[in-house]
């Protein structure tokens, strides 16, 4: 304490002549009372940077949910928002849900392949979600410095094996996606903030930006190479929206009501598009579950999308000249006279990129009015179709291309009405809102997804159309149903924490949440029992309170002590940690954190751990290897403040104690996620064995 | 006496301006010989000259100008030759360009034009010194904000390029290439051929052979690329003809097969998905009742209200 008032003095404005400063000699304060009072006269120094002032008060976000506050909650009522954005997988994980296998070597091997196959073979399907996936992979296994399912350990990163290191790497992996697919590195960022953003801090922000624009570097690299002029490095992005070109960009004010139209009809089509697709999914689910039917139906959505184009473009009638440079690589002339090429067979042929670039930048005149909305009718159906399919498939390729379609005849409608109008007679222009509107019904994402587009079209002119385009379509979209991905997030029955607690629950107490009686050990325990415990079936805990022993009856919870994990006693056992065995392991190695991290992330089950009779009668001191601290709640707690602790500090387990420190209870995310607001207010989702 | 000069100098140049606007073709050639010192007297009756002689293409328009110019700004007599040389091959050429638009026959009737204009335009633009130890490249070319010997020379040769004769015609440009000779040809037979028919059917059963022969041909050409707007013309009319005129296009034969093949592969899907749902056992999710503490009764426990 004598070194502290050393190097940081309080200094005060107020007359406190002869008064100590009780704060830091309260401790010492028997010994001056009777010698100091002539030396207690505080010190006085010329001020300098080393100083703290009294005056600065603080503020304080925290709720004092006294009575008075539950009763005014009790008479407010609040209007549901639905959250929504995000790819499903990534998302989870990000929100702290262990996706089994979404991070692996095999994984990533079968995506990347699974999407060339699917996207070459013609399926109405865009190749981002699985781009974005790739790169959380990348980032998750590159960070960990070995490969399991390669059984290669390069012994290095070894402060990375830890789930919260893992988890900032994902995010800047799939911002790396994000920029690879898009060349939009700050859109990625964005991305990967509003998906993990309670989990944020400032230097994560700077390294996931390097990560990106790194990514989008290499991308514009290779593809140079690919396309012969290595060095030359100018397509950012695997996928190229074409530069809307600086002069030519304009809109004028009295279109902004007409892009708020848009955005309202792109929120509807996406409801709609998130309806079918969800009554699609759960008949799925619960009927074509076998493995051989799902390869099936595959086979069969691939057949019907080939017969469709087929048949659309054997009776199609629009031949349109060729062009002097034609525009089109693979024209098809089929039924047209010569020098002619049928455009719907364009329209089906040409990769979408391809397809939602033309939109975006051919002259006004190119598109028949009739081709591209049948087109547009037939893509829609197929869309809905194709995604959820056991497929590495993505949604925005195809969600653009259908709102650049009809964003496009929207432009084409324009000009047919106001002809004499020189304005309207950019279609291209509408055909970026439409694919913006749409793209932001299904999703709903609108931040990330504004930059996204900004970055990928060059332009930051067309900025605010989209944005305002977005929020319409996400506003009259939720008014329907939420987006695609939440959606499968729930049909997934994934526990995922939104970011609040449900509003009005504050009448929910941490005891009717928790999971009670808990299952706890002593602090000296049995191996036979932790054993039994660890192999029962029937409950699969992970994390387990270690108690003070209790050596009278068993009815009285012990007084908390720490907490253990799951993960913890197998090494332990594993090691045969034994108290009986301590005499002889002064001569053996030592246990190191080591040897935990070593066993990260894949830990052995109990079943291969093998314990002889002998064994089990030993004692194991959990005192060095349990949390001494773990976070815990009185049981009074409300339901917001525990999903506050929870959500923030990215916990698993919260001990829930009585007023005498003893445990009864135990939150887990499955406690917290059950509770959400339905239709009539809050609503408790069941657990399930899936 | 200088003044004078000088004042009657203004008025015919107003005259000159004035029936300067007037002629077409701009064929303005500065006269050398009349410079420094006779010129004031003769310019009343050069001003009355323009009107009459405009009209007629190759006279040209004696402005003394430069009379009244010192004499470092006077364009040498060679340059000005070489400026006349210009302006006949340049109207001999836009006219052979212009004759030959509508079908447009350019490469294989203006070439020797080209070559003459481009010849005058190397010499002009070259820095050889001509007799009297002057360059031309800087007095014609380069003395104003217009440059228009460059500009329209440079205009012609755009469209000389853009129609790729260059393509059609042997290295230096003197003769067509074989290739053209020999699509002309085949081009003609196929156009003869059509001419016999009245017949739309006949005409498509029988030219049918000497039309695909002209199109493979053409394939050919394009892919080593060596087509230039007269051919690519040609067949787009001949195309036209064939296409729109005699309507001989391939008809649409194998409807109801499609339509047969389409349909049943738009049937399997509804009957794999009745197929699963009849008979797939639906998938069942087993409900789990976690343990849970009962609470006090001041709380009412949203369990209770499910249960």
């Amino acid at each position: 304490m004598a070194n502290i008032t050393k190097k940081v003095s309080w200094s005060s404005r107020g007359d406190d002549r002869g008064e100590r400063t009780p704060l830091l000699n309260g401790a010492e304060e028997a010994k001056y009372n009777k010698q100091d009072i002539v030396r207690s006269r505080p010190k006085e120094i010329p001020h300098n940077e080393k100083l703290l002032s009294l005056k600065y008060e603080s503020l304080d976000y925290d709720n004092s949910e006294n009575q008075l506050f539950l009763e005014e909650e009790r008479r407010m009522s609040h209007m549901p928002i639905a959250a929504g954005s995000g790819i499903p997988q990534i998302k989870c994980y990000l929100n702290g849900v262990k996706i089994p296998r979404v991070v692996r070597l095999k994984t990533l091997a079968i995506k990347v392949f699974g999407v060339i196959c699917s996207v070459a073979g013609g399926l109405a399907v865009g190749k981002e979600g699985p781009m974005i996936h790739s790169g959380a992979v990348v980032a998750a296994g590159v960070s960990q410095g070995r490969s399991t399912s390669l059984k290669k350990d390069f012994k290095i990163f070894e402060y990375f094996r830890r789930d919260t290191e893992k988890r900032d790497f994902v995010s800047a992996g799939a911002a790396a996606g994000v920029s690879a697919a898009f060349g939009a590195p700050v859109g990625g960022v964005l991305f990967s903030l509003e998906e993990g953003a309670s989990f944020w801090n400032q230097m994560l922000t700077w390294r996931i930006f390097f990560a990106s624009m790194i990514s989008t570097f290499t991308l514009n690299f290779f593809l140079s190479i690919y396309h012969g002029k290595p060095g030359q490095l100018s397509s950012p992005g695997l996928i190229n929206f074409g530069r809307f070109d600086g002069d030519s960009v304009q809109y004028n004010l009295y279109e902004i009501p007409l892009f708020i139209i848009m955005g309202a009809l792109g929120g509807m089509l996406g409801a709609l598009f998130n309806v079918i697709n969800y009554w699609l999914t759960i008949f799925r689910i619960r009927y074509v579950h076998r493995p051989c039917l799902q390869v099936m139906e595959a086979m069969l959505v691939a057949a019907v999308t080939a017969t469709v184009s087929f048949a659309m473009i054997y009776f199609s009638n629009d031949c349109q000249p060729l062009g002097q440079d034609s525009t089109e690589e693979y024209p098809l002339q089929l039924f047209c006279a010569d020098g002619e090429y049928n455009s719907m067979a364009t329209a089906f042929f040409n990769t979408p990129e391809r397809s939602v670039r033309s939109l975006f930048h051919n002259p006004p005149g190119t598109y028949n009015p009739i081709t591209l909305g049948l087109f547009t009718l037939a893509y829609f159906f197929l869309a809905v179709w194709t995604y959820g399919l056991t497929v590495s498939a993505g949604v925005f390729i195809p969600s653009l291309l259908i709102g650049a379609a009809w964003g496009r005849l929207f432009g084409i409608l324009l000009s047919y009405i106001a002809s004499s109008q020189s304005i309207w007679a950019d279609p291209g222009k509408y055909a970026l809102i439409g694919a913006a509107a749409q793209l932001g019904g299904i999703v709903r994402m609108t931040l990330s997804l504004t930059v996204i587009l900004v970055e990928a079209t060059g332009n930051v002119t067309y900025g605010f159309p989209i944005m305002l385009v977005l929020m319409t379509a996400k506003i009259v979209g939720d008014y329907f149903i939420e987006g695609l991905y939440d959606i499968h997030i729930k049909l997934q029955s994934v526990p995922f924490l939104h970011w609040e607690a449900p509003p009005t629950s504050h009448w929910l107490t941490a005891r009717e949440v928790m999971s009670s009686p808990v299952t706890c050990f002593n602090r000296v325990e049995k191996v036979g029992r932790i054993v039994d415990v660890l192999s029962n079936t029937s409950t699969i805990h992970n994390g387990f309170p270690v108690v003070v022993d209790t050596t009278d009856n068993d009815d009285e919870p012990g007084k908390i002590c720490g907490l253990i994990l799951r993960s913890q006693l197998i090494v332990l056992l594993k090691h045969k940690v034994f108290v009986e065995r301590a005499s002889s392991r002064l001569s053996q190695r030592r246990l190191q954190l080591k040897d935990f991290r070593d066993a990260y992330p894949r830990f052995p089950p109990i079943q291969s751990i093998h314990v002889s009779q002998d064994e089990r009668e030993c004692m194991m001191d959990l005192t060095e290897f349990m949390n001494p601290t773990p976070y815990t709640v009185p049981q009074e707690t409300s339901l917001p403040r525990v999903f506050k602790l929870f959500r923030a500090l990215g916990l698993r387990h919260l001990v829930v104690v009585d007023n005498e420190n003893r445990v009864v209870g135990l939150v887990t995310r499955k406690d917290l996620a059950r509770y959400h607001v339905g239709k009539d207010g809050l609503e408790e989702l069941h657990l399930a064995q899936t | 006496m200088d003044l004078l000069t000088k004042f009657r100098f203004v008025i015919a140049c107003l005259f000159a301006e004035y029936a300067v606007t007037f002629i077409p073709v701009a064929n303005c050639s500065i006269y050398p010989s009349e410079m420094s010192g006779d010129s004031a007297s003769k310019l009343p009756s050069a001003a009355a000259i323009p009107v009459a002689q405009a009209s007629t293409l190759g006279s040209f328009y004696s402005l003394s100008l430069q009379s009244t110019f010192p004499e470092d700004l006077e364009v040498d007599e060679y340059c000005v030759e070489l400026l006349r040389v210009y302006r006949q091959r340049y109207v001999t050429f836009a006219n052979c360009l212009v004759t030959y638009a509508r079908p447009v026959k350019i490469c294989q009737n203006c070439y020797t034009g080209f070559n003459s204009l481009d010849d005058i335009y190397k010499n002009i633009s070259s820095d050889q010194l001509g007799p009297g130890n002057v360059t031309c490249h800087d007095s014609l070319m380069r003395s104003d904000r217009m440059m228009l010997l460059f500009t329209l020379y440079n205009n012609l040769q755009d469209i000389w390029t853009s129609a790729k004769c260059s393509k059609c015609l042997t290295e230096h440009q003197e003769a067509l290439m074989n290739d053209t000779v020999y699509f002309m040809a085949t081009l003609n037979q196929s156009l003869s051929c059509f001419e016999q028919y009245q017949n739309h059917t006949e005409l498509c059963k029988d030219c049918k052979a000497s039309y695909k022969r002209l199109n493979e041909l053409y394939g050919r050409m394009e892919k080593n690329q060596t087509l230039c707007i007269d051919l690519e013309d040609a067949m787009n009319m001949t195309q036209q003809l064939w296409s729109k005129t005699y309507y001989c296009l391939l008809p649409r034969e194998e409807t109801v097969p499609v339509i047969a093949v389409s349909s049943f592969m738009l049937f399997l899907p509804v009957i794999f998905y009745l197929s699963s749902f009849l008979h797939s056992e639906q998938k069942k999710r087993k409900l789990i009742h976690p343990k849970r503490a009962k609470s006090s009764s001041s709380l009412m426990n949203i369990q209770d209200k499910f249960s």
